[in-house]
């Protein structure tokens, strides 16, 4: 598979700020690769030298083969960016026009059905419309003249719940017409549902990369025990599949990946009273990525940064 | 229909609105003055009579100009500060405009992710600009060629000196309007280069209007200044204003200083579209 977006040792740095810090990533084509870090972490800087709106301070990054800079290649990507701002006068049509005529895809045979699946009423000034229906405009350019890659910051922001299932699906039958996708986004279902790669962004520095079925491996099932007695964590030492135990007394969480078999009949044994299952979803996994849960506390972030690239 | 052609059109289209408005404002201002010439002009003449030296400097006066003449009159009620000054505004807004404005919204990043280059941005915004401030110079020069037949612009007038001489000032004509419409057209142009410049090293309108602004106001008052003091006139020689009012080209004819501001505007083009295409955008505000 051809190699989509590649950056090597890409690097943006504003004084003492380093935005982005020696990125190196690989995006093959027909890959959809999620972005994922905080607000401020990097992602929206990294698009924005993808498409050269602002220049690398040190290292390369090339878009299907070429750079980004040259207008053949930005013909054939399709971008959102975070912040949409288009002119307030112009109507959804009026966009689709220009900035379709720009890009040679405004008599897209799809634009219709593009519009129709938005339920984007097209007529309206973009200075009337709410933040979701300006996302819809901007969706729909995204998608005009079916773009060989797509750039998407926050592609679903201020979409109602409906609409956002409807972009997974089009992502999705883009996604099986080989279109590449550069995601970012704070939705974890979205995530989950169409990403086949993620990368954790933090302070400028990919912290971690992780195939999407690592990270739905990840996924697995805590099992919390009430016991009649005080436990300590060490008496579920041993157990296969046991990665994690919390206790607070008589009330302990187990994290178990695999058969939970020898882990109930080791709770039996310790006379547990109460079972209850429960499945840590990709939220919970992103926190612990990112240990932000750990910040919170007030510790120190530390996984993350082991784990950096 | 060329990409470059596609910009320059959406750009105009999206200032039809301000251009009309612009240039409708200043051809009221003409036409209203050129109608008042005939009750006017005694009293022009009496105030060119009694101005001091800052006066006659401020009201554009030389020796050369006789203030009850049609042409003095324009010169001094229109020509020798209010349509100068309104195209210089007009000139720093849409300099601003060309890169910086769209810049600052976010709309100019969103066209970049087309398949288009910052050249080609760069050359139609200010080809548009140029073409906005030609039109709207047009339709005022248009305008007071209308007015000279209206309102007896275009008659001779007598004059006799308390010595009993006459003198005969020749009326205003269509090449008059056309002369003192492209110099303060020229003017405008000048800061029009100079705000977009600074607007595509910038990236912000508030420096590329702020210091264009400053630097014409800056220019008239040293002009004055220098004209009433006799001094800095080696600094007042760098603003448009000490060959536009020296030269009154509306009353004198033209003169080959009229390039100047039409070099500001060139240079302005070159260094700003340079710097624009080998910087980073400036995020949205």
């Amino acid at each position: 598979m051809p190699t989509v977006i590649e950056t090597d040792g890409l690097t943006k740095q504003w004084g003492d700020l380093i935005a982005v810090n020696h990125l190196d990533l690989a995006v093959e084509q027909g890959e959809c690769y999620s972005f994922l870090g905080r607000n401020g972490s990097g992602k929206s800087t990294t698009a924005r030298m993808l498409l050269d709106f602002i220049r690398p301070t040190s290292g390369t990054s090339r878009l299907l083969g070429g750079a980004g800079s040259d207008p053949a290649i930005r013909g054939r990507v399709g971008y959102l960016p975070g912040d949409l701002n288009l002119p307030r006068a112009m109507t959804g049509n009026d966009a689709f026009d220009f900035f379709g005529g720009l890009s040679g895809s405004a008599d897209d045979p799809e634009r219709t059905s593009l519009i129709d699946r938005f339920g984007l009423d097209p007529t309206r000034p973009v200075r009337e419309l709410s933040t979701g229906n300006r996302r819809k405009v901007g969706l729909v350019l995204a998608f005009l003249g079916d773009p060989e890659l797509l750039i998407l910051d926050e592609p679903t922001s201020g979409l109602d719940p409906v609409l956002q299932e409807e972009f997974r699906t089009l992502l999705a039958e883009r996604k099986q017409r080989g279109v590449t996708i550069w995601l970012t986004s704070h939705v974890m279902a979205e995530v989950e549902r169409v990403a086949d790669r993620v990368g954790l962004i933090r302070d400028g520095r990919l912290a971690r990369e992780l195939a999407m079925e690592d990270l739905r491996h990840q996924t697995t099932g805590r099992i919390r025990f009430e016991f009649a007695d005080p436990v300590a964590p060490s008496a579920f030492d041993g157990i296969d599949g046991v990665t994690d135990v919390d206790a607070n007394g008589a009330d302990v969480t187990v994290s178990v990946e695999g058969p939970v078999a020898a882990l109930l009949r080791r709770a039996g044994d310790l006379g547990a009273v109460h079972i209850e299952t429960q499945r840590r979803d990709l939220d919970d996994i992103f926190l612990e990525l990112f240990d932000l849960r750990a910040t919170d506390d007030g510790a120190a972030n530390g996984p993350a940064d082991e784990a950096s690239a | 229909m060329s990409t470059g052609w596609k910009i320059l059109r959406r750009w105009m289209r999206d200032r039809r609105l301000s251009t009309l408005s612009w240039t409708a404002g200043l051809i009221v201002i003409v036409v209203i003055t050129a109608a008042f010439y005939p009750s006017l002009s005694n009293s022009t003449a009496e105030l060119g009579e009694s101005s001091s030296g800052t006066m006659s400097a401020l009201l554009g006066l030389s020796s050369a100009i006789d203030p009850s003449s049609p042409l003095g009159y324009l010169w001094i009620g229109l020509y020798a500060n209010v349509v100068p000054m309104t195209q210089i505004a007009f000139g720093i807004a849409l300099g601003s405009a060309a890169i910086a404005g769209d810049e600052e919204t976010g709309t100019l990043e969103y066209m970049l992710s087309m398949p288009v280059t910052r050249g080609t941005i760069a050359v139609s915004r200010f080809i548009g600009a140029v073409a906005i401030m030609l039109f709207s110079g047009a339709l005022v020069c248009l305008s007071l060629i209308a007015s000279i037949p209206l309102f007896e612009l275009g008659d001779e007038v007598t004059t006799t000196g308390t010595d009993g001489s006459t003198t005969t000032q020749p009326g205003a004509t269509t090449l008059d309007a056309f002369n003192g419409t492209l110099a303060s057209t020229a003017v405008g142009l000048g800061f029009l280069g100079l705000a977009y410049a600074l607007g595509g090293i910038t990236g912000r309108k508030g420096p590329s209007t702020g210091i264009t602004a400053a630097i014409a106001v800056g220019g008239y008052v040293l002009y004055t200044i220098s004209n009433s003091t006799g001094s800095l006139d080696w600094l007042a020689e760098l603003t448009p204003w000490k060959w536009y009012v020296d030269d009154a080209s509306l009353v004198l004819g033209l003169s080959w200083a009229v390039v100047r501001p039409v070099i500001l505007a060139a240079a302005g083009f070159a260094i700003g579209s340079i710097v624009f295409t080998r910087r980073d955008l400036q995020p949205p505000k």
